[in-house]
C-alpha cells in the first residue's frame, strides 16, 4: 500500500516511466520536480489516473533519473554530452550532474578528464579556472572562455590589444588587463560577461584628476569586491591601482618607490590574513627579480620586500616564480630548473632557503622551455615545469605526485579551481582538464 | 536512438529559425503565462498545467524572449500588487493589519508559484543580464507598491507603534500578527525593516522611557525604581524575542537604559535613606546586585558605583583607625578591620560578581585608611601575637590557615611593612622565649606566606630565629648526654642559643647569676666553646626564666615560676633571712629599673608576695629591706610570679621603637641610592626620589626628606657629586 501511493508515472516524449515521489524528491526543491509536487500547485502526485506528460528527450530523462536514483553518472555512448547538459538545465539538476562528474579536488587523485583543442594562432598567455568549473584561456589578444561543460563562448578582447592577465571576477564576470595602443584610451583594464563576451566597463586610471591611459599587467582580487592591478602609464605612473569591482571606480593607488618594480608586476596575490598584497616582478621581464608586500593603508612603505638586485646571479638563483603562503608565513619561488626556494615572510629581506634538485633535471632541458609557474590549493603546492605538474604536500613539501600528458608540449601556464586544474600547453594549443571522481559508491 | 547521426550543433540552429518564422509565438506565449500569472492570484491554479507552462516559459527564454517574459512579468505583478493595496488601503480600523497580513502571505504564495514556472528564466536568463531575480523582484514590487504606498505607510508604522504601546500599557495584543507583520518588513529588507519601523519605534521609545523613568523617580525609592526598570528592560527583551528582529535587542535596551538609567544615575546612587550608601550600610545584597546588573550597562555606571562604594570605604575606614576608644584594645581594632573587609568581601561576591575593578577599589581604600593609623603595624603584630599565645586554642587547621590568610591581607595593606617585621620579630621573640606559641605549624606557616609575600631576605631572620631555637634543643641535649651523671642531682640548665643579628636586639649587662648556677653556666660554656670554635657567648639574663622549689617557714611547698632576676634575687634568701635593697642591688648587680619591677612583682603582688618588704607600701625606693614571707600561702603548688606579656607599648617604648625603624631604614635609603646611581651614572633629584620610593614601596614608603639628607651624607662621603654646571643632576663617582 505504501509502495502504491509513493509511486508516480510520467510519459516522456512518448516513452513511459515510473518511479517514487522519494526518488523525485533527491532533486530537490529547486527543480522542476520539486516545484511540480510542490503543495501549491495541488499536483497529486500519486494521482494514479493520469501520468504525467514531459514534452523533452526520453533517452536523457532516463540517464538522469538514475543518477537520481543511484546518485551516479552513466552516459551511454549514443547521447551526446552536450544534449544532456541541456537536458539537465531544463530539469534544473545541473548541480546534480556536476556533482555527479568530479569531486572535491585533491591533487593527488586528479585524473586527466579530457583535452580540449584551442583555436589561437600563437603561444598562449594564460590560463584560469572560473569558481564553477568554467575557465578562460588568453591567447594574444583574444580571451576564449568555456563554462564548466566545456561549452565555448563568445570570446572577448580589449580593442584586440596583447591581453597581459585575466582574473574571473565571480562566476558570472571576468576582467582583463592588456597592453595600452599608443595615442588612444585603448588597452588597459576592463570587466566582461563570462556568457556573452560583452564589455561591462572599462577600469581608469586617473593621475591628478586626469584619466591616463595604461598597460595593464597581473591582477588580483580580494573578498571585499577589490580588484588590483598593475599598472605602466606614460609617464613615470608606474604603480598597482585598485578599484572597486561593482562600480569600477578606483580607489587607491600605489606608486613605484625609486628603484624598485611594482607597474610591470609578473604576480598578484591577496593575502587575506595580512591585509596586504603581493606584487612579484621577476625574470626576464625585469633583469632582477622584485617580490614586495604592500599595505594600503600605509603607502609610505612597503611591510615587506626582497629583492636579488646586487647580488650575484646565476640561472640556479633566478626567481621564475613566487607565491606566497599565508599558514606557512613564507613565500615559495621557483627557479627555472623547478628547485623551490623559501623565505620568512615574518623577516623582511630575509634569505632564501633553496631546496635544490638542480642536478637531476639540468641535462634534460628541452629545446624550448617554459618557466615554472606556482600555485597552491588547499595546502597543496603545485609547479609546473615543461609538460609535467608536480604536486607537492605536508610541512616539508614532498613531491607526491607527478601529472603528465604527454600531448601538447610545454605548459606555459596552469591554474586550479573549481574543483578542477586546467593546464595550458604551449605549442598545440590544447589545454587539459584535470578532476577527481566523485567518491565511489562500495 | 536518431541523435547519433545528426550533428549536435546543426539540430539547435534548425530549431531556431523555425521559431523566428511564427512571428506571433512569443506573444502567443506569453498570453498563456499572463494568464496563468491572473489564475494565480486570483486563488485559481488548479485548473493550470504546470508542465505546460514550465516548457511554456523555457521555450520563451530559448528563443531570446526572456526580456519580454521578465518584463511581462514585471507588469503583470504590479497591476495585481495595486489592486491588493487597494483592497488593503479599504481594511478599516482593526482588520487594517489582519488584512495586510493576509494579502502578504497571498502574495507569497503567488510569488513561489510563479517563481516555479519561471525557474529556467530565473536561473539562466537572470544572471547573465544582472537582473533582479523572482523572488526578490516580487518582493521589491509589494515594496514599493503596498508598503511604500501614500495611504499605507504612515497608517502602518502607526498601528504597530500603537499596538506596542499598547502592550506596554499592559493590554494583551496579538503577537502573532504582530510578528508576521514584523517579518514581512524584515523580508523586505534589513533597510525597510530599520527605515520604517526600527528607527521611529526606538525614538517613541526613547520619550515614552523619559516620561517613565521622571515619574518613577519622583514616587519611588532606589530599590523600586530599579526593579521598575530591571521589569521593563526585561519586558523589551521579551518583546524582541516574540516579534522583532533579534538584532533590535541591543538598540532597544540601549534606550532603556539611557533614559532609565544613564540619565538618573547619580540621582539613584545618592538617593536620600535608599540610595548606594544606605545599601551598603544595611547589607541589601540583592539591591545592591541589582544596580551593578543596571549599571554595568551604562557607561560609567560601574565607575560611579565604584566611586561612591570608595569614597564610603574609606570615610567610614576613617573614622575606625582614627577613632581612640578602638584604639585602646589592638585585637579589637584589627578584629574591626577584619570585619569590614568581610562585609565588603560578601558584597562584591554577592552582589557585584566578583568584579576585579571593585576588589581593587577595595583594597585601595583600606590600603588607605589602615595607612593614616601609624599604629597599624604594630596592632597587626599584635593581633598576631594574641592569636598565637591563646586565641588558636582548639581551632582547626583549615581556621587557623583562614585567620592567617586575612592577617596577610591586612599586611598586604601597610605601607611599612619594615615597622610591622620590627615589632613582629619582637612579639615572635618574646614567644618562643617563653614558650607561648600555640602551634609551632601556625607559626611557620604564616612566616612562609611573609615570605612569599616580602621575599626571602623579609623573613631569614625570623626563620633563623626557629632554627636557633631547634638548635638550641640539640645542643641541650648534646650537654647533657656529655655531662648528664655528674650534673644529676644539680639545678637544671636550659640555654637557648641566640644568634646576633636574628633576635631584636637588647643591650644588657649581664648580672650576677648564683655561685650553682653560675658554674652549670661555665660548665656549659666550655662545653660549647668546645664544639664550636670561634664563637662567643654572652648570657642574656633578662630574657631568662627559672623553676624553683621553695620551702617556706610553715613548711609548705611551692614551685615557682620566675624571671632569672627574679631567681637571682629569691636565691640569695638562701643564704640570709633578710636583705635591703642596696644589698640585692650590690650582689645580683641587676640595672635598678629591672630591680624594682622585679621586687614589685615578688613583693607587691597581692597573693603573690613571696617576699614581704619593710616598709608596706606599692612602690620600691632604695631604703626598702626584705624578707622571706613565712606567711605565703597559695591554692595552687605552681606559682607563676611576674610573668611579662607583650603589651601595647607604651608612648616612649613606641618612640624607641620608630627611631630604631628610622635608624635601620637609613642604610636600606642610601643602599637604593647608590644602586641607581651606579646604573645611571647622571640623574636628577627628583628621578633619583622617585626611582627610590619605587624600589623600596615594597617594604616602606620612603620619605622624601629621608631621601635628601641619605643623598647630602653620600656627596660628604664621595659617593656622589653635585653636577658643576646643572646643580639639579648627581653624578655618580665610581
Amino acid at each position: 500500500m505504501g509502495v502504491q501511493k509513493d509511486r508516480v508515472k510520467f510519459n516522456v516524449g512518448g516513452r513511459h516511466f515510473e518511479t517514487t515521489a522519494t526518488t523525485l524528491a533527491i532533486a530537490g526543491r529547486n527543480s522542476l520536480f520539486g516545484a511540480m509536487f510542490d503543495e501549491n500547485w495541488d499536483l497529486d502526485p500519486t494521482a494514479a489516473a493520469d501520468e504525467h506528460f514531459i514534452d523533452r528527450n526520453p533517452d536523457c530523462f532516463a540517464v538522469l533519473l538514475d543518477l537520481l536514483r543511484t546518485g551516479e553518472l552513466y552516459i551511454p555512448p549514443n547521447i551526446p554530452e552536450r544534449l544532456l547538459h541541456r537536458e539537465a538545465l531544463f530539469y534544473g539538476l545541473s548541480d546534480h550532474l556536476r556533482a555527479a562528474k568530479w569531486g572535491p579536488f585533491d591533487g593527488n587523485t586528479v585524473r586527466l578528464s579530457r583535452s580540449i583543442p584551442g583555436r589561437a594562432p600563437g603561444d598562449g598567455t594564460a590560463i584560469r579556472a572560473g569558481p564553477d568549473g568554467g575557465c578562460c584561456v588568453a591567447h594574444g589578444s583574444m580571451v576564449h572562455v568555456y563554462d564548466w561543460a566545456m561549452e565555448e563562448h563568445p570570446p572577448m578582447n580589449l580593442d584586440y590589444q596583447r591581453v597581459n592577465d585575466a582574473v574571473w571576477a565571480d562566476s558570472n564576470s571576468i576582467v582583463l588587463s592588456a597592453c595600452e595602443r599608443l595615442g588612444r584610451d585603448d588597452g588597459g583594464m576592463g570587466l566582461f560577461n563570462a556568457s556573452t563576451g560583452e564589455l561591462k566597463y572599462k577600469f581608469h586610471v586617473t593621475h591628478d584628476d586626469q584619466v591616463k591611459s595604461f598597460t595593464g599587467g597581473a591582477l588580483s582580487l580580494n573578498s571585499d569586491y577589490r580588484l588590483f592591478g598593475s599598472c605602466r602609464g606614460r609617464s613615470n605612473e608606474y604603480g598597482v591601482g585598485v578599484w572597486d569591482q561593482l562600480s569600477g571606480k578606483q580607489v587607491d593607488f600605489f606608486y613605484e618607490p625609486p628603484g624598485w618594480s611594482l607597474g610591470e608586476a609578473d604576480k598578484l596575490q591577496w593575502l587575506h590574513g595580512a591585509n596586504c598584497l603581493m606584487v612579484a616582478t621577476l625574470f626576464p621581464r625585469k633583469d632582477n627579480c622584485y617580490i614586495s608586500l604592500l599595505d594600503f593603508r600605509d603607502k609610505e612603505r612597503m611591510v615587506w620586500a626582497w629583492s636579488d638586485a646586487g647580488a650575484p646571479v646565476g640561472d640556479e638563483r633566478r626567481v621564475r616564480d613566487a607565491i606566497a603562503m599565508e599558514e606557512c608565513g613564507s613565500i615559495c619561488v621557483v627557479n627555472e630548473y623547478e628547485d623551490l626556494g623559501f623565505m620568512d615572510l615574518r623577516r623582511s629581506g630575509g634569505a632564501m632557503r633553496w631546496r635544490s634538485r638542480s642536478p637531476l633535471m639540468k641535462g634534460k632541458m628541452p629545446d624550448e622551455p617554459c618557466y615554472p609557474k606556482l600555485a597552491l590549493h588547499q595546502g597543496q603546492l603545485f609547479s609546473s615545469m615543461n609538460d609535467t605538474i608536480s604536486v607537492f604536500c605536508g610541512p616539508d613539501w614532498v613531491l607526491t605526485s607527478r601529472l603528465r600528458n604527454s600531448y601538447g608540449g610545454s605548459i606555459c601556464d596552469f591554474s586550479i579551481g573549481g574543483d578542477r586544474l586546467f593546464a595550458l600547453h604551449s605549442e598545440e594549443n590544447v589545454f587539459d582538464v584535470w578532476e577527481t571522481r566523485p567518491p565511489p559508491i562500495m | 536512438m536518431s541523435s547519433g547521426q545528426k550533428k549536435r550543433n546543426f539540430q539547435i540552429e534548425a530549431f531556431k529559425h523555425k521559431v523566428v518564422v511564427d512571428p506571433k509565438y512569443a506573444e502567443k506565449t506569453w498570453k498563456v503565462l499572463e494568464h496563468a500569472i491572473h489564475e494565480i492570484y486570483n486563488h485559481n491554479a488548479s485548473g493550470l498545467s504546470f508542465e505546460e507552462l514550465y516548457r511554456n516559459a523555457y521555450n520563451m527564454v530559448l528563443h531570446k524572449y526572456g526580456e519580454k517574459l521578465y518584463s511581462g512579468l514585471v507588469s503583470t505583478m504590479t497591476f495585481h500588487l495595486q489592486t491588493m493595496s487597494k483592497s488593503i488601503e479599504a481594511a478599516h480600523g482593526g482588520s487594517f493589519l489582519e488584512e495586510l497580513n493576509s494579502k502578504w502571505s497571498d502574495h507569497n504564495k503567488a510569488l513561489q508559484m510563479i517563481r516555479d514556472i519561471l525557474m529556467y528564466m530565473d536561473r539562466t536568463f537572470i544572471p547573465s543580464t544582472r537582473k533582479t531575480p523572482v523572488h526578490e523582484l516580487g518582493l521589491n514590487l509589494w515594496r514599493d507598491n503596498v508598503v511604500h504606498s501614500d495611504k499605507i505607510q504612515t497608517r502602518l508604522l502607526n498601528t504597530i507603534l500603537e499596538l506596542i504601546l499598547r502592550e506596554r500599557t499592559g493590554e494583551v495584543i496579538n503577537r502573532g500578527l504582530m510578528r508576521n507583520i514584523i517579518k514581512m518588513l524584515m523580508d523586505l529588507g534589513a533597510s525597510v525593516y530599520q527605515e520604517d519601523f526600527e528607527k521611529p519605534f526606538l525614538d517613541v521609545s526613547a520619550d515614552f522611557y523619559r516620561v517613565e523613568s521622571q515619574e518613577f523617580i519622583e514616587c519611588s525609592d532606589c530599590g523600586d525604581y530599579l526593579k521598575k526598570a530591571e521589569r521593563r528592560l526585561n519586558e523589551e527583551i521579551e518583546r524582541v524575542s516574540h516579534y522583532l528582529d533579534v538584532k533590535s535587542e541591543a538598540k532597544i535596551t540601549n534606550v532603556v537604559e539611557k533614559e532609565m538609567i544613564a540619565n538618573h544615575m547619580l540621582g539613584l546612587v545618592h538617593m536620600e535613606n535608599s540610595g548606594l550608601v544606605k545599601m551598603l550600610l544595611d547589607d541589601k545584597f540583592e539591591d545592591l546586585g541589582r544596580m551593578y546588573n543596571l549599571f554595568r550597562r551604562v557607561p560609567n555606571g560601574l565607575s560611579t558605583i565604584r566611586d561612591v562604594m570608595t569614597s564610603h570605604i574609606r570615610d567610614t575606614g576613617k573614622q575606625l583607625v582614627t577613632d581612640p576608644e578602638k584604639s585602646k584594645n589592638p585585637v579589637e581594632f584589627v578584629e574591626c578591620l577584619l570585619e569590614k573587609r568581610d562585609k565588603y568581601d560578601k558584597i562584591i561576591s554577592l552582589a557585584f560578581g566578583n568584579d576585579k575593578t571593585f576588589q581593587n577599589a577595595l583594597n585601595s581604600s583600606f590600603e588607605y585608611f589602615i595607612n593614616l593609623n601609624p599604629r597599624s603595624p604594630e596592632y597587626i603584630s599584635l593581633f598576631v601575637d594574641d592569636k598565637l599565645r591563646k586565641g588558636l586554642k582548639g581551632v582547626k587547621e583549615e581556621d587557623i590557615e583562614l585567620i592567617l590568610d586575612k592577617v596577610m591581607m591586612l599586611f598586604r595593606y601597610l605601607q611599612e611593612k619594615d615597622v610591622f617585621e620590627k615589632y613582629y620579630k619582637q612579639h615572635l621573640a618574646k614567644r618562643l622565649l617563653s614558650g607561648k606559641t600555640v602551634s609551632d605549624d601556625a607559626e611557620r606557616s604564616l612566616i612562609v606566606k611573609l615570605k612569599t609575600e616580602c621575599g626571602y631576605q623579609f623573613t631569614s631572620k625570623l626563620e633563623g630565629m626557629f632554627t636557633d631555637m631547634k638548635t638550641s634543643q640539640d645542643t641541650m641535649q648534646g650537654f647533657y648526654a656529655t655531662y648528664g651523671a655528674e650534673l644529676a642531682n644539680g639545678p637544671t640548665l636550659v640555654v637557648q642559643v641566640l644568634t646576633t643579628g636574628s633576635w631584636p636586639t637588647q643591650s644588657s649587662v649581664t648580672c650576677n647569676l648564683p655561685s650553682e648556677m653560675l658554674a652549670l653556666c661555665e660548665k656549659f660554656r666550655s662545653y660549647y666553646l668546645g664544639t664550636h670554635t670561634g664563637r662567643r657567648l654572652s648570657w642574656q639574663t633578662n630574657m631568662g626564666t627559672a623553676d624553683l622549689r621553695a620551702t617556706f617557714g610553715n613548711g609548705q611547698k611551692y614551685e615557682l615560676n620566675v624571671s632569672t632576676y627574679q631567681m637571682c634575687v629569691l636565691m640569695l634568701f638562701n643564704g640570709a633571712d633578710s636583705l635591703s635593697y642596696r644589698e640585692i642591688e650590690q650582689a645580683t648587680e641587676i640595672p635598678s629599673s629591672d630591680l624594682k619591677r622585679c621586687l614589685q612583682s615578688l613583693a607587691c603582688v597581692k597573693g603573690k608576695n613571696v617576699l614581704r618588704k619593710e616598709p608596706m607600701s606599692k612602690d620600691i625606693v632604695e631604703d626598702d629591706g626584705f624578707s622571706v614571707n613565712d606567711k605565703f600561702t597559695s591554692k595552687l603548688r605552681k606559682v607563676k610570679i611576674g610573668t611579662v606579656v607583650a603589651q601595647k607599648e607604651s608612648e616612649p617604648e613606641k618612640q624607641e621603637t620608630r627611631q630604631r625603624v628610622e635608624e635601620d631604614r637609613k642604610p636600606q635609603i642610601e643602599a637604593a641610592i647608590v644602586r641607581i646611581m651606579k646604573s645611571r651614572r647622571v640623574l636628577d633629584h627628583n628621578n633619583i626620589i622617585a626611582e627610590v620610593t619605587k624600589q623600596l614601596q615594597s617594604r616602606f614608603l620612603a620619605n622624601p626628606g629621608e631621601i635628601k639628607k641619605r643623598i647630602e651624607s653620600l656627596i660628604e662621603r664621595d659617593f656622589l657629586e653635585r653636577d658643576n654646571a646643572d646643580r639639579r643632576l648627581y653624578r655618580y663617582l665610581a
